[in-house]
């Protein structure tokens, strides 16, 4: 079979590399939930919102001429002020109780559904596109990827380094593994578990609003921009392990390949059905994901 | 400040007492049953809507307050019911009886089914996959051509009740909103009953705390099972009437919205009292009716209330008349 | 009434328990003793239904019971207490005695209304009258006092009319007065149920115990009646070290 080369290598190939984008992204995104998770025990409905001020922050920094690597820079730590006041006004309370997950769940979906519709009032329903900061096309074994793509790829990945050197290599992930195991024993060694909580909402948040800049140019803003991307990101962190960092970084890059390949032999919708059929599976056969929860062996 | 739990520890001998609370329901219904001398056919509709909605509150309720589970995914239930209705008065029967027992089968089914693996899984994993399984369901809806995809099913026949020596027009308004109500009001109290039984008061031990159950000789997944069994029935009754009120059926019906609206008009009228999700169905209904003729930000109120609601008033609306006693 | 033989659990590298063997005679108290680590709390969750063992068999009235769930074992007649209260903290005191009493009295009928089901509440009372928290009765449990609470453990415990009791550290956190109150309420129990418990206070374990099994990372050291205990060398040496018991 001679055209078996040819078509990995053209038909397939591009696939995989996009996938590995997409799914370098997702990791951002994932990461944030899974560390929220871990730490807290709460499901933050509200990160597919903080998603979306991401989205609408880096229009108007770009807007007033901050220009789009201004924004790379500042909508990250915006998106990270917005998780931190959750955290602050809307969390902390409801922490000392024993639903805790429940109900901070519930309140979450309560703020997501509030920003959602702020965003509307502030920019109305129409989808808004930002201008990728770099033109051209690299070549990627022969495949010719747009050099925004690459960009994006080096920038994910970088991140996602840097997230697992703070969290496993220094002693602010120290502090924050210990909180995730055991936070009263952590406390008592005078860590400021107060703190650790709202620097992980801070830097869960950010890298959802630094998924956001660097998706905004592929992907267009609009209102709802962040509630179907949360969906698919609880997918990873399901099939990854609530709670697992590494899982979700391993998660997201497997369910993009799965939704990106299954899309060249069955149609996108179907493909995406596939991405929870998947998800639906390992929560059968391994009900608590496929990695342990931060802090635990 | 204080935070009271949100689920109260209220089980049976606290929902059959004859307090305060065991006076409002049949208050509500005799205000309920003189609704339509006061209101116009808009309003009437909107209180249908209200309470097949409210349905799915209390299927929320059953498992938050009395069983401790946490469905994300109670829209299925509705929305697997609306269309096996749908698809029924469409090509199949003009039956109300025949459909409703297909209705209930069905849903029987994937509810054992689904619910034997969700049960399984602990604590969030639960809300998780009820989640991940409406969320499939929907979607498996929308890329089906056969069900009409994401456009659904439109021109469903509104049928008749057919009753020994007599028949009840669904197409009245007045007749459909007193069937409903006639079915909503026999599913609370059988709900009611069901749980002031041996098998309900383990379900609040279940909740209370389900570690030590076992020990003492019981096997809480039966418990849960039957319990999600129930819920499932509960929320597809609203799924039984749903599409004859709008005359069409589509995806979202399954979707995430409906799934969490339940569960903020179970938490508005206070988790674990079973009487509080209908009045919250109803007052939700209501708020993002009125708010929606006035604004457009109707969006944005439910979920300030309910932001509200869960920081400040957990126990809901019944919460606040109910005394804080054990049984 | 229940025996124990060859009974292994291991946890990686750890034999939490190794080849275990003893028999707890009906009727009688039999105590676990052992310094912390002995394995005493793996033995309970085997024999309890929470873990499964690696090996041997545990026999409960004759039956062999080895691997069978916990509330397979609740109703073949075993009921366990636990080392830290476990109960249903928001439900009332009745409630926590009556849900025993439940599981054992209207297994056919758990869809009556509760009201029409009195026997159950009935026992839950007199049980509750028997423990001397009667007047505790409509008390959430999360108000009553640590040694209230202690007490109604096993009173839900007996409110399921057991033919063995697993007691974990009854007297867990308790004063001097309560510790001695707890140890009558065992005592009491002799004839009507086998009991095995887990105890610290090695002195409550001598004067209510009819066999005491000295417990040793994970195997057993000793068993026999506690004055025996209390001279053997054996006893000694792994409470007190290996110089001693050479000495």
């Amino acid at each position: 079979m001679p055209e078996i080369l040819p078509y990995l290598h053209f038909v397939v190939l591009p696939q995989v590399i996009d996938g590995l984008i997409i799914g370098v992204a997702l990791a951002l995104m994932a990461l944030g939930l899974t560390m929220i998770f871990g730490l807290l025990d709460v499901i933050n409905l509200a990160h597919g919102e903080i998603y979306m001020v991401g989205g609408y922050a880096a229009l108007t920094l770009i807007g007033w001429g901050a220009g789009y690597w201004g924004a790379l820079v500042f909508v990250p730590v915006i998106a990270g002020l917005a998780g931190w006041a959750l955290e602050d006004f809307g969390i902390r309370p409801l922490l000392p109780r024993g639903d805790r997950a429940v109900v901070t769940l519930l309140l979450t979906f309560g703020v997501s559904l509030v920003l959602r519709d702020l965003a509307q009032v502030a920019f109305g329903t129409e989808t808004y596109s930002i201008a990728a900061p770099v033109s051209g096309v690299a070549f990627l074994a022969d495949v010719p990827v747009p050099l925004y793509r690459v960009f994006v790829l080096v920038t994910g990945v970088a991140t996602i380094l840097v997230t697992w050197w703070l969290v496993y290599r220094t002693r602010i992930g120290a502090a924050l593994r210990a909180t995730a195991a055991d936070p009263d024993m952590t406390a008592s060694f005078g860590i400021p578990v107060r703190l650790v909580y709202g620097a992980t909402f801070f830097y869960g948040c950010a890298l959802a609003g630094l998924a956001s800049v660097l998706l905004s140019p592929i992907y267009a803003v609009f209102p709802t921009m962040g509630h179907d991307f949360l969906v698919l990101a609880f997918a990873v962190v399901i099939v990854g392990g609530m709670g697992s960092i590494p899982g979700a970084v391993i998660a997201a890059l497997l369910l993009a390949q799965v939704h990106g390949l299954a899309s060249l032999w069955i149609p996108p919708v179907w493909a995406e059905t596939l991405v929870y059929g998947v998800m639906m599976l390992v929560l059968v056969g391994r009900p608590a994901g496929l990695f342990s929860r931060i802090g635990e062996a | 400040m204080p935070t009271a739990p949100l689920t109260r520890t209220v089980p049976w001998a606290a929902v059959t007492r004859r307090g305060v609370l065991g006076w409002i329901g049949p208050g509500l219904l005799v205000l309920a049953l003189l609704f339509p001398a006061a209101a116009g056919a808009f309003y009437l509709r909107l209180a249908i809507e209200a309470l097949l909605l409210g349905a799915i509150a209390l299927s929320v309720d059953i498992l938050l307050g009395f069983a401790g589970l946490l469905s994300l995914g109670q829209a299925m239930y509705f929305g697997l019911a609306a269309y096996l209705t749908a698809l029924c008065y469409l090509h199949l029967t003009q039956s109300f009886w025949l459909v409703a027992a297909i209705v209930i089968a069905a849903v029987a089914l994937v509810a054992v089914l689904l619910g034997a693996v969700a049960i399984r899984a602990k604590g969030v994993y639960f809300a998780l996959i009820t989640f991940g399984a409406a969320e499939i369901a929907g979607k498996v809806v929308h890329n089906t051509r056969a069900l009409g995809g994401s456009d659904g099913l439109i021109g469903i026949p509104v049928p008749s009740i057919g009753l020994p020596g007599f028949a009840l027009p669904l197409r009245n308004d007045l007749v459909f909103y007193y069937v409903v109500l006639v079915a909503v009001t026999l599913a609370f109290i059988g709900v009611r009953r069901l749980l002031a039984t041996p098998f309900g008061s383990v379900l609040s031990a279940i909740r209370d705390n389900a570690i030590r159950v076992p020990y003492l000789g019981y096997n809480p997944f039966w418990y849960k099972l039957v319990a999600y069994l129930i819920a499932a029935e509960v929320a597809a009754l609203g799924g039984l009437f749903y599409p004859l009120l709008r005359g069409f059926v589509g995806p979202d019906l399954f979707g995430f919205d409906i799934s969490t609206q339940s569960v903020v008009m179970a938490l508005v009228g206070g988790i674990g009292t079973l009487i509080g999700p209908l009045v919250g169905g109803v007052v939700v209904t209501l708020l993002q009716s009125v708010l929606g003729s006035y604004t457009e930000r109707h969006l944005f109120v439910l979920g300030l209330v309910f932001i509200l609601f869960v920081r400040f008033l957990p126990g809901g609306l019944f919460g606040l008349l109910r005394r804080d006693e054990p049984p | 009434m229940i025996e124990v033989r060859g009974l292994c659990k291991s946890f990686g590298a750890l034999h939490a328990v190794s080849d275990l063997e003893f028999t707890a005679p009906e009727g009688r108290i039999t105590s676990i003793i052992g310094p912390n680590g002995a394995g005493k709390s793996t033995l309970f969750n085997l024999i309890a239904g929470t873990l499964a063992p690696d090996a041997g068999r545990i026999v409960l009235g004759g039956r062999d019971v080895t691997g069978l769930p916990a509330y397979e074992l609740a109703r073949l007649g075993l009921a366990r207490s636990f080392q830290i209260t476990n109960l249903f903290f928001g439900l009332s005191a009745l409630e926590n005695v009556r849900l025993a009493a439940q599981a054992h009295e209207a297994r056919r009928r758990f869809f009556s209304r509760l009201e029409r089901l009195a026997a159950p509440a009935e026992r839950a009372r007199a049980v509750l009258a028997e423990f001397g928290i009667a007047e505790l009765a409509g008390e959430p449990v999360a108000n009553l006092s640590h040694g209230d609470q202690r007490r109604l453990e096993i009173a839900v415990c007996m409110a399921s009319r057991p033919r063995v009791l697993l007691l974990d550290e009854p007297t867990q956190g308790m004063s001097p007065a309560e510790t001695l109150a707890i140890d009558q309420l065992i005592k009491s129990l002799t004839g009507r149920v086998t009991v095995l418990m887990v105890e610290h206070d090695v002195d409550l374990v001598m004067s209510i115990s009819d066999q005491v099994i000295v417990m040793h990372q994970g195997q057993k050291l000793f068993a026999g009646p506690p004055d025996q205990a209390r001279n053997s060398s054996a006893v000694r040496g792994a409470y007190l070290g290996a110089d001693h018991a050479a000495a």
